[in-house]
């Protein structure tokens, strides 16, 4: 008895020891330097996004096979719910894809000392940054390591069923008066003007907080993670959303997920069906909603202004970035494959919009030159730059931030908690998990 | 006095070969069963985040987890779903088997496909086929509108939304049938026949033959049940997506968000050893009580 037990006692203290010595090993020891030629070998590339994007990236991925037939890449891709997941499985085995398609937030839960990342300021030899403004360049900057490239800036914004506004003879809503107004008028034909979600986009939270930003010139999280919400302005938030539930402007939660369950938006058959008149959405992931759809039936609409004609509040970040694993075992080859998916005209035109309208200046002006650059995507874009938006601030991408925000609305859309105590007990959650991992 | 004769083994005797044949599946368990186990125990006292050098802070955790009322609230959850789904799917895989032991024509062929749910019920396509049942304009509430009944909000409200899921691990009855069925035909004919003369009804001989004869193995598919319904993630991540209200959130769906949407490694370790501890207590008084009656 005596011997089993010091033998589970030795099991326990020579794991210790290892899950200490490994566990506090730092990456950058085990990270490749780049040797400067361009070896045969193959890379893994994953992204998520609709069936668009998918599309595109894998013609733009047959092009680089045809011009580098020794560097391979093999395609990772999938729908954006659970992809952040996955990612976050892989990074903790190691096991990612060596160019990744990653999140705003990801910089901050992946790459908090700028480490999780490879510094791609090591592969300037491959990559033209001169094409990239300075701010472009800052956001993917954590601790002074380029750890991720904007592919395009977006922000959300309104997207409509012109069918569905044609037949019913209705205008897109201008300003918040008009889009409650129409929650009524539309109820009378038993479709909505809009909907929002409260998945993993998190679309409803969103608005609330164009809503409050633009009522009272603060901002939701700053950029170092700072609460620039109180009690109030969540309260009238949580209002807000209260009033578009109660005036039909959306559906209840309790009706979407009786009618979706656990799916998406786009994939919900009354948006497919046309009982939804609009949704908001990045302009660089817009395509999900226009496949499902007959061609140009989505049309882009304003961003809503108060009674003044005030549109602050509206936001932009950048939506997708591309980043290299710090495990990869081939910097230079990534490297490469990076800057043509970034700044290769073939490429580009194959790619197109799927990924928004893009950062890299000389990308743009040859989408500009060829007239490349059109549809909503694009038209939401520019709309969105002429009204100065504010820069999403990327903890308000966390995952936790998101669900706190979402249990506040589904608890007063189920009328569980009034929008005084729901705004009070999202109040101190955020309070206390930014103050956690700040 | 015929002399004993002994053999040699064909194969090597000596005494590290048990060992040697056995050493495949030790490495396996060492590596995927015993490694793990303790890895994850040692984690769950690090604050232990992505690409940040874990810190160790002892206790923390677990002490985090008794203030924590996601864990609360997903404990419930998985306490009233275990209460219903277990009992119910217990006498509904023993119904089942009960019927199917009958010996009829052709009675394979039902055994069968009865049993085809269980093959199918961890493939995820079904899953998700199941979730389109229940929507609004699903086939369960045309259903219902066809009888008259009037339509159920089935992912809406809490109740009807953890049934849902309940309904879905019913459905798979398969295994747990098989093993009642497995045990029904291993019951002597004689002790019924027997009964039979003396005027026992069906019934009686139900509560007095059948279930005594099968009382072990009936106690040790509550066991499998129990351990596998306090594991459940699945069904309710990929029909529900732990709502309406968090009233379809798991156990296990807490430790998954914790560990891969909220990068929370180290507190993620410690709900899975909470998990382990509550079932192994669990189970533990279920076979003392268990050996108390049989002495009894």
């Amino acid at each position: 008895m005596n011997k089993s037990k010091n033998i589970i006692l030795k099991l326990l203290l020579i794991n210790l020891t290892a899950f200490t010595v490994f566990s506090s090993c730092d990456k950058k020891n085990s990270i490749t330097e780049p040797d400067g030629k361009l070896d045969k070998c193959t890379l893994r590339f994953s992204w998520w996004g609709g069936d668009d994007r998918h599309e595109a990236t894998l013609s733009a991925i047959k092009l680089w096979n045809e011009k580098h037939p020794d560097i391979e890449i093999k395609a990772e891709y999938g729908g954006w719910d659970g992809w952040t997941q996955k990612i976050n499985t892989q990074m903790a085995g190691d096991n990612e894809a060596d160019v990744m398609q990653i999140n705003y937030d990801w910089l901050i839960s992946m790459s908090s000392d700028g480490k999780g990342f490879y510094d791609l300021n090591k592969l300037s030899d491959y990559i033209d940054f001169s094409e990239y403004d300075d701010e472009i360049l800052s956001f993917g900057t954590r601790n002074n390591h380029l750890n991720a490239i904007t592919v395009s800036m977006s922000g959300r914004g309104f997207f409509y069923n012109s069918d569905l506004y044609e037949e019913l003879n209705f205008t897109y809503p201008t300003n918040w008066d008009e889009l409650i107004n129409l929650g009524k008028a539309f109820e009378k034909h038993d479709v909505y003007p809009i909907d929002l979600d409260i998945q993993s986009g998190g679309t409803a939270w969103y608005l609330c907080v164009v809503y409050v930003q633009q009522k009272t010139a603060k901002t939701f999280i700053d950029m170092n993670g700072n609460l620039g919400f109180d009690k109030e302005d969540f309260k009238t938030a949580l209002d807000f959303y209260s009033e578009l539930e109660e005036n039909k402007v959306i559906r209840t939660i309790k009706d979407r997920i009786d009618s979706d369950g656990a799916d998406a938006l786009y994939q919900s058959p009354a948006f497919i069906d046309g009982k939804i008149g609009g949704v908001l959405e990045w302009g660089s992931s817009v395509g999900k909603y226009e496949a499902v759809l007959d061609e140009n039936v989505l049309e882009a609409g304003e961003f809503l202004s108060d009674e003044n004609g005030n549109k602050a509040g509206w936001m932009i970040k950048p939506s997708l970035m591309y980043a290299i694993s710090a495990d990869t075992k081939y910097p230079d080859e990534a490297a490469e494959f990076l800057n043509f998916l970034m700044s290769d005209e073939e490429c580009a035109k194959i790619l197109g919009t799927t990924r928004g309208i893009p950062a890299n200046n000389k990308i743009y002006s040859y989408m500009e030159e060829n007239d490349m650059l059109s549809g909503i995507s694009y038209i939401s874009t520019e709309k969105l730059n002429e009204i100065m938006p504010v820069t999403v601030s990327p903890y308000m991408d966390l995952q936790q931030i998101k669900d706190y925000c979402n249990t506040a609305l589904e608890n007063v859309s189920y009328g569980k908690a009034s929008t005084s105590q729901a705004a009070e007990q999202l109040y101190t959650s955020i309070s206390e998990y930014l103050e956690k991992i700040k | 006095m015929r002399k004993k004769t002994t053999y040699r083994n064909p194969v090597s005797t000596s005494k590290y070969t048990g060992l040697l044949l056995i050493s495949p599946f030790l490495i396996g368990v060492a590596a995927f069963f015993i490694y793990p186990f303790i890895s994850s125990f040692i984690m769950s006292l690090y604050n232990y985040r992505m690409n940040i050098t874990p810190d160790f802070i002892g206790i923390d955790n677990y002490k985090n987890i008794l203030s924590d009322k996601a864990v609360t609230e997903s404990f419930c959850v998985t306490l009233k779903y275990i209460f219903t789904l277990v009992p119910l799917k217990m006498i509904f895989s023993l119904c089942v088997a009960l019927i199917l032991n009958i010996e009829l024509k052709y009675m394979g062929v039902f055994r069968t496909i009865y049993y085809i749910p269980s093959t199918l019920g961890s493939n995820i396509a079904i899953i998700i086929l199941w979730r389109y049942l229940f929507t609004t304009d699903g086939l369960v509430n045309q259903v219902l509108g066809i009888t008259g009944l009037p339509a159920v909000s089935w992912y809406g409200e809490p109740v009807p939304a953890l049934w849902t899921i309940v309904l879905l691990r019913v459905w798979e009855f398969g295994s747990c049938m098989v093993i009642f069925l497995a045990a029904l035909r291993d019951i002597p004919k004689e002790q019924y026949e027997a009964a039979k003369v003396d005027g026992c009804g069906k019934v009686r001989a139900f509560f007095r033959i059948t279930l005594p004869a099968i009382k072990n193995v009936f106690i040790m598919n509550f066991i499998i049940q129990l351990i596998t319904a306090f594991q459940e993630f699945n069904a309710p991540f990929l029909i529900t997506g732990g709502n309406p209200l968090k009233k379809t959130y798991t156990f296990a769906m807490l430790i998954y968000d914790e560990a891969f949407a909220y990068n929370n490694f180290g507190y993620a370790n410690a709900l899975s050893w909470i998990l382990f501890t509550v079932t192994f207590i669990v189970i533990s008084i279920i076979l003392i009580l268990w050996n108390r009656l049989k002495k009894d």
